[in-house]
């Protein structure tokens, strides 16, 4: 399958017929020029590649402002420049950093979704039947494994993504984080032995 | 008023021959994008500055064919009038 071939198949939805026909297809050629020139050496392809799905996504952006196109927008292209422009206010507003830490966070959510996918684990329910609606990691209960290791380093990492400032901060407190939980494990571990379960939860295992 | 990626892709139509949009990106050196390049060059088609066709391609070529672009005698007569119109107005502000 030619690179690209896709690429045409998705841009009538998107841009009107002289659009495609005056710009879209133009880069496509380019791409398939450059993967043709590019012959066996595979970096050299991907690099081509790469700069080529580059190119069509930025016309993603720009076509929405090329005011020279005679038809009237169609609506997914209604729809491109409406996210264009959100996007772009609120990495003016907000700073680039929205952008990275939004990006962060969905790949954390789909690690852990995809983890708790494939093991699932119990997890305690809290005795009382009503709480009051707060944000607070440290009354998350999350289960003893990779997923819950997941979770910790990911919310560090979006935090200290947003807040550059405190990362040395939350560093420090990682390490004190884990100093104090090895204390406290060596601690329950002499005083109930090994077959203690935390409260009365399920015993809870790294791996 | 021209535009600098206009004037850009001008000069390097007429003092060169006839790009394909590709080429005129890596002879830019950067200031044309190869995301952008063909939107300048729509409007450029449409202001009657340049024109273009598509590449003749072989029997045995594989891809869509490129489109090759050249300046119209509009677009020559515009990169005159604008360079001696800039020459014009720095000499005006030279002190």
């Amino acid at each position: 399958m030619m690179p690209g071939t896709w690429l045409l198949k998705v841009a009538p939805l998107v841009f009107n017929e002289r659009f495609i026909d005056i710009v879209v297809r133009p880069t496509i050629a380019d791409l398939q020029s450059e993967v043709a020139a590019a012959g066996s050496n595979r970096a050299k392809r991907v690099r081509a590649r790469c700069r080529g799905y580059a190119a069509f996504w930025m016309l993603m952006l720009v076509a929405p402002f090329a005011s020279w196109s005679e038809h009237p927008p169609n609506v997914a292209s209604g729809l491109a420049a409406g996210s264009v422009v959100v996007t772009l206010l609120t990495v003016v507003a907000l700073g680039p950093w929205t952008a990275i830490v939004a990006a962060g966070a969905t790949l954390v959510a789909l690690l852990l979704h995809a983890w708790y996918e494939h093991h699932p684990s119990e997890i305690a329910v809290p005795p009382v039947a009503w709480r009051p609606p707060q944000i607070n990691f440290s009354s998350t209960d999350i289960a003893g494994n990779i997923g819950g290791l997941i979770f910790v380093v990911g919310s560090v990492l979006i935090v200290s993504l947003a807040l550059p400032s405190i990362f040395w901060f939350l560093l420090a407190g990682g390490f004190a984080a884990c100093f104090v939980a090895w204390g406290l494990a060596a601690w329950h571990t002499r005083a109930r032995r090994a077959d203690w379960t935390c409260a009365g939860r399920p015993r809870r295992v790294l791996l | 008023m021209l535009p600098t990626k206009e004037r850009l892709i001008l000069e390097f139509l007429v003092s060169e021959g006839p790009m394909f949009g590709l080429q005129l990106v890596e002879r830019s050196g950067g200031a044309l994008k190869r995301g952008t390049v063909y939107v300048t060059l729509g409007r450029m088609e449409s202001k009657g500055l340049v024109e273009s066709e598509q590449e003749t391609s072989d029997p045995g070529a594989i891809g869509l064919p490129r489109r090759i672009y050249r300046p119209t005698a509009l677009g020559e007569r515009m990169l005159r009038a604008w360079a001696t119109f800039t020459r014009e107005v720095a000499w005006e502000v030279k002190p």
